[in-house]
């Protein structure tokens, strides 16, 4: 569905000297500093998945998109959408693909939300019929009936993003682009993006790529994660897997009775306070079940949990790994 | 459904006029605006004239024709589109409509001739009977001059619109892009005849100007209307206009065609 051969993109930026005397001097000189934003992206992504495509601040998730979706031209490297290229066939790629920016919205200030839809109906030529349908599927997942006769500078964040993603949808995209939808939402608006995003997954069976900072959205919602940093990729495979590659450990929480704790020789202990022992070991080594039964041998035990490394944890391992230069 | 392609277009003209007729209070300023420049271009070439004749056979009566026409046509001649191209630039908004099977200028167009309507009925309207009441019921010099005077009103609008949307792209550039809009609504009916009839300015001058695109935009129309050229010249002059348009409309391609590529390779 998406293929994404070698990408690069390099943004040229006019460098302004600091004080005053610096500002002189650029009226004369262009001093130019190239930024690397993305730097040889490699990746495929096949019809209906979800991926979830992550990375810390300027990292390169919103320059990948432009590209994916045709606004940005890539310095070079290229991007096909069913096998065809963005920048080169761009009018028949763009029926094709439908992009929410949640810091932004492409619906017309000055419209009502259903001038807006109405818009984009006769802007990609939707038969009435089909728009009407579409329109009810929206609705019956994003409840955005009431908001038809809205201007959009009189809506709220998450009406509006609500109504940029109807308006997405609209022309029945095979690919759905978001960036950062859920950002500035609040729990239930949330909670109904993510349904939404699920939803036409399941339904229509349309490809989503979405950036997030959202620990929720992605263990929610994607199968499939892609971690960037400094514009090179970090990791592609799915949730478990990449938990299983970069923290193989898990972490036995267990509770005494007193505070002689022991130890075990295939688990660390990594902190004790009260009679409480936090012991950490790897899944390969030895079952939780197991460990559990040898340190009850040895001392009678009041409570025991289980901790899985926490994707924040995940995800924080992932952005420092591996990073060949700093910012 | 008249045209597949069209329709789009056609829809975005009709929320735009829908749209421009609901600003009240922009219209009465403007109708107001209007009105006084006329009836004070038209005092001055009273008290000039004093019922005496041109050399090319204008008279004072048709003095007040020129004034009135060209108020009206000031309406006609209004654009939006340096300021879509300077909001759409600002708020990213031109990139990402280039993700729309739609073309961005095209856009604009559509919304200028959409807004073009809501004006001859809100504004162009009331100045001409204004300027009937006032000052003179314009009348055109003859029947056989209205097709030619038509024609060259498109021709005209033309010119009008490619110059504002060439102006526009190569203004995205500049600071204050406000002042320039200004500067050069003011330069156009300047150099244009549409305030002073570019014959009474000296040979010279009026030669220089004759080569620009600025006078077909005011002056050609008015001259066919109040009838002071000669047919040969009016064909003459609306060659050149033609020609104008030609340039213009390729000047404006090739710089669209950059300025689209720019926005790209910059990124919104
Ligand atoms: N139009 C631009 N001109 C110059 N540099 C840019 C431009 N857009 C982005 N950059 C730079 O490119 C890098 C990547 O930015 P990008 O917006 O893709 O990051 P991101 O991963 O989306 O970050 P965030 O999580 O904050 O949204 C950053 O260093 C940023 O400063
Ligand atoms: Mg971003």
């Amino acid at each position: 569905m998406i293929q994404v051969k070698n990408l690069y993109k390099e943004y040229c930026v006019a460098q302004k000297g600091k004080g005053l005397g610096g500002t002189v001097k650029a009226l004369f000189k262009n001093e130019k500093k190239i930024i690397k934003a993305v730097n040889g992206l490699d990746f495929h992504v096949g019809s209906g998945e979800i991926v979830g495509f992550i990375g810390p601040n300027g990292s390169g998730k919103s320059t990948t998109i432009k590209m994916m979706t045709g606004i940005l031209t890539p310095t070079s490297g290229e991007v096909l959408i069913d096998g065809r290229d963005i920048t080169k066939q761009r009018k028949e790629v763009v029926n094709d693909i439908g992009v929410v920016f949640g810091q932004r919205t492409q619906l017309n200030w000055d419209l009502r939300l259903e001038e807006s839809f109405e818009l984009l109906r006769h802007i990609y030529r939707i038969d009435k019929k089909e728009y009407n349908e579409t329109l009810a599927v929206m609705d019956s997942i994003l409840g955005i009936h009431e908001l038809l006769n809205k201007p959009v500078r009189q809506m709220s964040l998450g009406q509006r993003v609500k109504g940029d993603l109807a308006a997405a949808m609209l022309h029945s995209p095979k690919v759905l682009f978001l960036d950062e939808p859920t950002i500035g939402l609040d729990v239930g608006s949330k909670f109904a993006l993510r349904k939404f995003i699920k939803e036409i997954n399941a339904i229509r069976g349309t490809t989503v790529i979405l950036t997030t900072h959202d620990l929720g959205d992605i263990q929610e919602l994607c199968e499939r994660l892609i971690i960037i940093n400094n514009g090179v990729m970090m990791e592609d495979g799915n949730l478990s897997e990449i938990v299983e590659r970069i923290a193989p450990y898990r972490t036995l929480v267990v509770e005494y009775y007193d505070s002689e704790v022991p130890s075990h020789p295939k688990a660390e202990i990594i902190s004790v306070s009260d009679n409480i022992v936090r012991y950490k070991f790897m899944k390969s080594e030895i079952t939780a079940a197991a460990l559990i039964s040898d340190l009850s041998a040895t001392k009678p035990i009041k409570d025991v949990g289980i901790e899985e490394a926490g994707i924040d944890e995940i995800i924080k391992i992932a952005y420092t790994t591996k990073t060949t230069d700093g910012n | 459904m008249l045209n597949g392609r069209l329709d789009k277009y056609l829809y975005i003209c009709k929320i735009r006029m829908i749209r421009s007729f609901t600003y009240k209070f922009e219209v009465y300023g403007n109708i107001l605006m209007q009105s006084i420049i006329m009836i004070t271009t038209a005092f001055f070439w009273k008290a000039l004239f004093k019922n005496e004749t041109f050399e090319n056979g204008v008279t004072a009566d048709s003095m007040m024709t020129y004034t009135v026409m060209s108020a009206a046509l000031s309406v006609m001649f209004t654009t939006g589109v340096e300021r879509r191209i300077q909001q759409s630039v600002e708020k990213g908004s031109i990139a990402t409509d280039m993700m729309r099977p739609v073309n961005v200028f095209g856009i604009f167009l559509a919304e200028d001739i959409g807004n073009l309507i809501a004006l001859i009925v809100q504004n162009l309207f009331p100045i001409l009977l204004i300027g009937s009441l006032l000052i003179k019921v314009p009348v055109i010099v003859s029947l056989s001059a209205i097709p030619m005077f038509v024609g060259s009103l498109f021709l005209s609008m033309a010119i009008n619109w490619l110059l504002a949307a060439i102006f526009g792209m190569w203004a995205f550039t500049a600071i204050s892009m406000d002042a320039l809009f200004q500067v050069k609504k003011h330069l156009i009916r300047l150099l244009s005849g549409s305030i002073i009839p570019i014959w009474f300015f000296p040979a010279w001058l009026s030669d220089i100007l004759n080569l620009l695109p600025f006078v077909y935009i005011y002056q050609l129309p008015l001259d066919i209307y109040i009838g002071s050229a000669t047919n040969d010249e009016i064909c003459r002059r609306m060659l050149i206009q033609l020609v104008w348009v030609l340039v213009l409309a390729t000047l404006y391609y090739l710089l669209s065609k950059k300025v689209l590529k720019k926005v790209m390779v910059q990124g919104g």
